[in-house]
């Protein structure tokens, strides 16, 4: 049994809603602007993938404005870390795109939520310095379920009232796929009959900073040369914010409400490189092997797979040991599937990217588009025998490969097929 | 702490109205208990959770748990709020007798003449 897909809900840097998502993957439109970090214009980060629409800057929720249309009581907003605000947002829109009320959901014992993030850097900090100021004597009582890496799935727990499976993951950039993939198997294992999956980020000087100190993020200020993937000229990726939701359910419980299967869940793998705590494989080589465990899963082989949603982040060593590892499964077997690194656009969402690719892929084969890699001028030689196109193709894919690499050398891939 | 000219308005203040931020200068000005009273009600109401819908005006004896439905948590809240603008510390015994409006800003108002007979 494979899980289906019936809603997804985006706050993404290139729009916060299904429509406005896919306008700018067919359209090439990327959601990278400039940015500048505590008041430093001599950082070397100069763009990242913002979030439009919404100010959350401030450590006090008291502060924050979100689009209109999310009714967000003051009792949940407390709780909540900047990116939990994009969670649920995303959330809200993948229920109404499913056909479902949050009422469908609450007190379900069949419905489970699956959650990624990295915690509030900026809102740990805050409350810590808050605390320490006054040597430890008080701090926000909601310190903890703000900050620590678990924050969504107890925020998004509490607020729609989840009673099946709630838990989070925290692989890094591979979380949300980690968490994509949990959810697929406790419905195909008959626990559940519907799950929630939700990664989500904020962006500011304590989520980001830090990756320009690993010496990870582009220090170009043109959009369009700051993150551009499989690029022989490129120097980093860009940091990106966002949510993004799927709401996945057994067939059965879909077609039982009359809802309408976007995509297929169709199976998905990981596999570890054992290398080392920052740098992928040079070779990809965990990569490589959860890549033939999600196609294995799925019961296809590299030859039934016609898009790649590379995560490629446009990293000088990441994209390498990508291409190595693509290169490997498909050109050394005669096979040129079109591979497509959407990050060009986004920039890197860290915890998001997973959910973020495999939703997009949602998108692609629901609405008959393979998005292509704007940013690409001269691809680099390790991409030679991959097939890159520049635009975006007018065809739907049958079946997509999905990947996530996080530090750790954590791989998961998915496959997400046609319903 | 002369950083703050005495009528300069607070910037926590400043989601609340023009009145409750005039009564807030009339206190740094002259110390008008009055004036506390006004920014007590006031912080009150904005603190209090969005399913209290009491049932009639909020007044000094209005009680915070059972009549505006506060919680510990925003109960806490409302404190630091309250303790970081006046500059005061309550403390858990200072709070364990407050049930309403006038109790609380009783503990702010004996807190604060404690603050000027120090300062």
């Amino acid at each position: 049994m494979n899980p289906v897909v019936t809603g997804v809900g985006f706050v993404t840097p290139i729009g916060n809603d299904r429509r406005t998502v896919e306008l700018s993957l067919r359209e090439g439109r990327h959601g990278i602007a400039p940015v500048e970090f505590l008041g430093n214009p001599e950082l070397s980060v100069k763009v990242a993938g913002t979030v439009k629409g919404f100010s959350v800057d401030s450590p006090s929720w008291r502060d924050w404005s979100w689009p209109h249309g999310y009714d967000i009581p003051k009792e949940v907003l407390r709780g909540l870390a900047p990116h939990g605000l994009y969670a649920i947002c995303s959330v809200e829109q993948a229920l109404a795109n499913a056909g479902l009320h949050p009422a469908d959901i609450a007190e379900d014992p069949d419905t489970g939520l699956y959650c990624a993030s990295a915690g509030s850097a900026m809102l740990l900090h805050h409350n810590l310095a808050q605390m320490r100021a006054v040597r430890g004597a008080r701090g926000n009582p909601m310190g903890v379920v703000s900050s620590i890496a678990g924050t969504l799935n107890f925020n998004l727990a509490a607020h729609y009232r989840i009673t099946g499976t709630v838990c989070g993951f925290v692989s890094a950039c591979a979380s949300s796929s980690h968490a994509l993939g949990y959810a697929i198997d406790d419905l195909r294992l008959g626990r559940l009959r519907r799950a929630i999956v939700v990664g989500a980020e904020e962006l500011n000087a304590d989520s980001l900073l830090p990756f320009a100190h690993m010496r990870a993020l582009s220090k170009q200020a043109d959009p369009r040369l700051a993150s551009r993937p499989f690029d022989a000229g490129r120097d980093g990726f860009v940091g990106a914010a966002g949510a993004v939701a799927l709401l996945i359910e057994t067939p059965e419980a879909a077609s039982r409400r009359g809802a309408i299967p976007m995509a297929s869940a169709a199976g998905w793998g990981q596999a570890a490189d054992g290398h080392s705590v920052a740098a992928p494989h040079p070779e990809g080589a965990g990569l490589l092997l959860a890549m033939e465990r999600a196609l294995a899963d799925a019961g296809t082989t590299p030859a039934g797979i016609d898009h790649v949603s590379a995560h490629a982040t446009s990293t000088p060593v990441g994209d390498t040991a990508e291409a190595v590892a693509l290169r490997r499964l498909f050109a050394s077997r005669g096979l040129r599937p079109t591979v497509g690194a959407t990050k060009g656009l986004t920039g890197h969402g860290l915890s998001v990217s997973g959910v973020m690719q495999a939703a997009f892929s949602v998108l692609s084969i629901a609405g008959g588009f393979v998005p292509g890699n704007p940013h690409l001028g001269a691809a680099d030689p390790q991409c030679d025998g991959l097939e890159l196109p520049r635009s975006t193709l007018a065809r739907a894919p049958s079946r997509v490969l999905s990947n996530s690499s996080g530090f750790g050398g954590s791989n998961v891939c998915h496959v997400i097929c046609a319903p | 702490m002369a950083t703050t000219p005495p009528t300069a308005p607070n910037p926590a203040l400043a989601r609340f109205p023009a009145d409750v931020l005039e009564a807030f200068q009339r206190y740094r000005a002259k110390g008008d208990a009055d004036a506390v009273e006004a920014v007590v009600i006031a912080a009150v109401i904005d603190y209090r959770p969005s399913s209290s819908r009491p049932a009639a005006a909020v007044t000094d004896a209005t009680r915070l748990v059972e009549e505006l439905e506060y919680d510990s948590v925003a109960v806490a809240e409302l404190v630091f709020f309250l303790e970081d603008l006046f500059d005061v510390t309550l403390s858990n015994d200072d709070l364990a007798g407050v049930r309403t409006i006038a109790d609380l800003r009783a503990c702010v108002t004996c807190k604060l003449a404690v603050k000027a007979r120090t300062a």
